[in-house]
């Protein structure tokens, strides 16, 4: 007869092998190192990660798995690039990482690439990203309001606040409708 | 799934796998109807939705307008800006030519710092400029250094960038005894810097796709009063050159005036000359752009500043005149 923590364990590894295959069979892919790490930087407390890849492609961050219990989504993230990808800049498109709770706040946004001649000192500078956090997909993001202007640098901050703005909007809505779902 | 626990404890971890495999992959979805930890921020309610759905339908149509309010200001300003430049040209008066030029170190410098940059060479290689909707300003300043090259040619470097138009200035305060004139041989081979320059700032891009090497080989930047300490100690060595050879950078250096001197061969209306230019070295002299040699000038580095132009409508200085007047006047008559 095989002790109860023997076969709790075999159950348990059963599970996760099980869960593990699900996960990949589910259009969800192994987030690669380097967005691993930018994506750490924004939502730190998550224990994995895993990335989405549907018509809003993004990624979505998991509590530790409990036995037992299903998968926790603690927060999602969304490369601007992936979901405005026709928001172009000053000079093409500003790739920024934007990190949202599941009730449609920002966590954390990530200004990671970009080719804008004046970024050095608009949305370079870590006043820009501070901004956005805190922040409910409902308040305008709306530059000149409720983010700051920068002189002389309006078409890339313009840009750049659009992107995140429409991004986690879609992102938001996207969640909450496959949250709804039976 | 107890009683699958029932029927076999080998086959039902198998079972349990099997749907705990379907379920995941149905879709993780369903892991949000679970009832969440307390950390987990509530939901957005159905009101929420609506309101967002409101919002993303705004996002979507872009209702907001483009030309918002201070979008047209802009334009105005700019367009008050490049008017008031054609009219100062037009009127080939110096006087009005010395307003448009502090009207576009002010405005176009040290308000918007709106310059065309080699940045914008670059955008263009790439197919990938700004959204119309934030920049209508931008384009049109762009559209204008366009058609303006081709109409008349490089207007934009003489009257309306405001770096041109700040070093211009300058050589109007500096007293003139500072100035030193390249000799001819030297100045002729000079001009091909430029174009060595956009050459190597294109191919650097071309290879490393960044963008930022502007800042070390424009001084565009200065107008957003942002630069590191090698920046400002470049500036302050070209600025202090420029003091010593006017309108140095203008001449030798600038990738865009490059790019507008190739764009200028399709310059529709220039300059007209008179017979008597092919010997007279008097506007050859007075250019300050080093635009003219002998009877020719030079449509490339001619930035339409209309000091020769001037000259040429000066019945008093012009040979033109001056030989008219005197055969008029001549006792034998013609």
């Amino acid at each position: 007869m095989t002790g109860w923590w023997v076969r709790t364990s075999r159950r348990f590894a059963c599970l996760v092998l099980a869960g593990m295959t699900g996960v990949v069979g589910h259009a969800q892919t192994r987030v690669s190192p380097g967005d691993e790490t930018a994506l750490r930087r924004l939502l730190p407390d998550a224990h994995h990660f895993a990335l989405v890849e549907d018509d809003t492609r993004h990624f979505r961050a998991y509590a530790a798995p409990e036995a037992g219990r299903p998968l926790r989504v603690v927060g999602l993230a969304f490369f601007t690039t992936d979901l405005t990808p026709r928001i172009y800049a000053y000079k093409g498109r500003i790739t920024t990482l934007v990190a949202l709770d599941t009730g449609g706040r920002v966590l954390g946004v990530d200004v990671v690439h970009h080719y804008e001649p004046f970024g050095y000192f608009s949305i370079d500078l870590p006043g820009f990203p501070r901004q956005f956090a805190g922040k409910s997909v409902l308040e305008p993001f709306d530059v000149g309001r409720d983010i700051d202007a920068v002189s002389r640098a309006t078409i890339t901050v313009e840009a750049a606040t659009r992107a995140i703005r429409q991004g986690a909007r879609r992102l938001a809505r996207e969640f909450a409708a496959a949250q709804a779902l039976p | 799934m107890t009683h699958t626990f029932r029927l076999h404890r080998g086959f039902s971890h198998g079972l349990l796998a099997i749907f705990f495999w379907l379920w995941t992959s149905v879709g993780v979805v369903s892991a949000m109807t679970q009832p969440d930890e307390g950390e987990s921020p509530p939901p957005l309610s159905l009101d929420d939705l609506a309101a967002l759905d409101a919002l993303l339908e705004e996002d979507a149509q872009g209702t907001a307008p483009i030309l918002d309010e201070s979008a047209m200001l802009d334009l105005a300003a700019l367009g008050v800006v490049l008017v008031f430049a054609v009219f100062s040209f037009l009127r080939k008066d110096d006087r009005l030519k010395v307003i448009s030029l502090v009207l576009s170190v002010v405005y176009l410098g040290f308000v918007k710092a709106s310059l065309v940059s080699v940045v914008d060479v670059f955008g263009a290689i790439r197919w990938s400029l700004p959204a119309l909707r934030d920049g209508q300003a931008y384009y049109l300043l762009i559209l204008f250094t366009l058609v303006s090259t081709v109409v008349w040619g490089r207007l934009y470097c003489g009257r309306i960038c405001a770096f041109g138009a700040l070093t211009q200035l300058m050589d109007r305060v500096v007293p003139a005894r500072f100035r030193i004139e390249p000799p001819r041989w030297l100045d002729r081979r000079l001009v091909y810097a430029k174009y060595v320059v956009l050459v190597a700032a294109v191919l650097y891009f071309l290879v490393t796709d960044d963008t930022l090497v502007y800042r070390y080989i424009e001084p565009f930047w200065m107008f957003t009063l942002n630069g590191n300490v090698v920046m400002w100690t470049l500036l302050a060595i070209l600025l202090l050159a420029t003091v010593f050879v006017r309108n140095l950078y203008c001449r030798y250096l600038c990738s865009v005036g490059a790019g507008l001197g190739l764009l200028s061969n399709l310059t529709m209306f220039r300059i007209k000359r008179w017979n008597e230019c092919q010997t007279c070295k008097l506007c050859e002299k007075v250019c300050e752009w080093g635009a003219i040699d002998g009877p020719n000038i030079s449509v490339s580095e001619c930035v339409r500043c209309d000091d020769c132009e001037r000259l040429y409508a000066d019945e008093d200085k012009c040979p033109h005149w001056l030989i008219q007047k005197r055969v008029a006047t001549s006792p034998t008559g013609r």
